[in-house]
Parts: C-alpha cells; sequence; structure tokens
C-alpha cells in the first residue's frame, strides 16, 4: 500500500461515513503490479481488511453503483458505501 | 415519444435555503421556459427536533460523495421523469451541517394532472432516500453523535 502510485497502474479506494471512521481512513491506493492481477471489489474488501461484512455494503466503481465481484481495472475509482440514508 | 424531455433542476445546497424562494425562483425558471404546468405536486422535508431516540436533536449532518450523488439524484430524476411523462422536475438537498426546522429537502414535479405529477413526487423521494449516496448522523445536545443506518418509515 503505497500513496503517490500512478492512477494508470492502481485501484483508488474510498470510504465514506460509519465505515470511514471505523476503518479509520478515507482513501488509499492500491497498486496493481498488472492488469491481469486486478481484484474485485469483494476480494480488495478483504485484503484491505475492512470491518464487517462486505454484503452489509454497497460498492460503486467511477461513481455508479456495481456488483462486488466485478473485475476492477487500472484507473478504477472504487467507493465502499454503508447504508445510504437521505431525504 | 409524445412527451419532450422534462425540465429538471437538481442541486445540493452546503448552506441553508429557504423553500419557499426556491419555489418562486423554480417558477419564474418554469415561466421563462413556458413549462409551466396544470398540476404541480410539492414535497418540502425538514429535520425533526427529536433524534430517534427520542431526545432532543442538535443538528443533523449530511455526508455525500462528490459527483456521485449529483449523478445519480439526475439520473433517477430522469428515469421518474420519464416513466410518469411529467414536465418538469425540481430537487434540492442540503449536505452539511443542518439544524432542526431546516428543510433538508424540496421536490417539486410539474405535470399535466395530478396523478402523474402526485406519483412521480413520491417515488422520486423514495429514489432519492434509498439511491443515492447521503449518509445522515445525529448529533445530540452533549456532543456525542451516531450515524443513521436507515430511514423513517413512511
Amino acid at each position: 500500500m503505497t500513496d503517490g502510485t500512478p492512477a494508470t497502474a492502481a485501484i483508488r479506494v474510498r470510504l465514506f461515513a460509519s465505515l470511514r471512521e471505523q476503518a479509520g481512513w478515507a482513501e488509499r491506493t492500491w497498486p496493481l503490479e498488472s492488469a491481469a492481477a486486478a481484484p474485485t471489489p469483494r476480494q480488495l474488501w478483504n485484503a484491505l481488511g475492512l470491518p464487517g461484512s462486505a454484503a452489509a455494503v454497497r460498492v460503486a466503481i467511477n461513481q455508479c453503483f456495481a456488483d462486488p465481484d466485478t473485475d476492477l481495472r487500472p484507473g478504477d475509482e472504487l467507493a465502499f458505501l454503508p447504508p445510504i440514508s437521505g431525504g | 415519444m409524445k412527451h419532450s424531455p422534462a425540465l429538471l433542476r437538481i442541486a445540493l445546497h452546503p448552506e441553508a435555503f429557504e423553500p419557499l424562494e426556491q419555489l418562486e425562483r423554480w417558477q419564474r425558471e418554469l415561466e421563462a421556459a413556458d413549462a409551466v404546468s396544470a398540476a404541480e405536486s410539492l414535497f418540502i422535508g425538514r429535520v425533526r427536533g427529536q433524534a430517534g431516540d427520542g431526545s432532543p436533536l442538535a443538528a443533523l449532518e449530511l455526508e455525500h460523495y462528490p459527483g456521485m450523488t449529483e449523478r445519480q439524484l439526475q439520473q433517477l430524476a430522469q428515469d421518474c421523469s420519464q416513466r410518469h411523462s411529467v414536465r418538469s422536475a425540481l430537487v434540492l438537498h442540503r449536505v452539511g451541517r443542518v439544524l432542526p426546522g431546516q428543510a433538508i429537502v424540496l421536490v417539486a414535479i410539474g405535470a399535466d394532472r395530478r396523478g402523474p405529477a402526485q406519483r412521480c413526487s413520491q417515488e422520486l423521494l423514495e429514489a432519492l432516500k434509498h439511491e443515492a449516496p447521503f449518509w445522515k448522523r445525529e448529533w445530540h445536545r452533549d456532543g456525542s453523535r451516531q450515524w443513521l443506518t436507515g430511514n423513517t418509515p413512511l
């Protein structure tokens, strides 16, 4: 886990609200050795050791809701979203 | 398509807004665009004075996902407007720290008839509560705070 990796060779991971506070960080860069090595959001959730179950959060890739088993691509922005409460 | 695309305006407000002033401004925009409707359904949501546990609430904080929240609201409003063939849709939503009594959301839907106006308004409000990335945190008077994990009942 390093910062400053070129965006094209990494996944940008973002957390929000309660999840951000539980994890203690808002944003990290997950470097990729090759495009073939890109994980899915679910795999990344486990690799990052995020708190609780991945089933309790929703996933957004490049700011659109996505399936947690989607293959990520270099340069993607991945966000884990705790339960929404708007309006 | 029988209907032309609805006139949409979506905005997030980091500061307090006065719903009636915003509606007056929206009315002028609709007049200028020749898009005033025979039926208009309005919803104003305000922050309650009590937290979920019944204790007095100091403030409600609203976090969002800049970029995604705006895009998602736009998409929800567009889809809903199309489904109900409405003529206009206004959605204003607060972000940041909102005090009890202050407006948190304003939805105004214009259509040819009351049915589509009211149905679209209700559907869009429910959609944005569940499908737009907003997170609420209650701030209590003693300084303690708590993230909410769901919405109040319909």
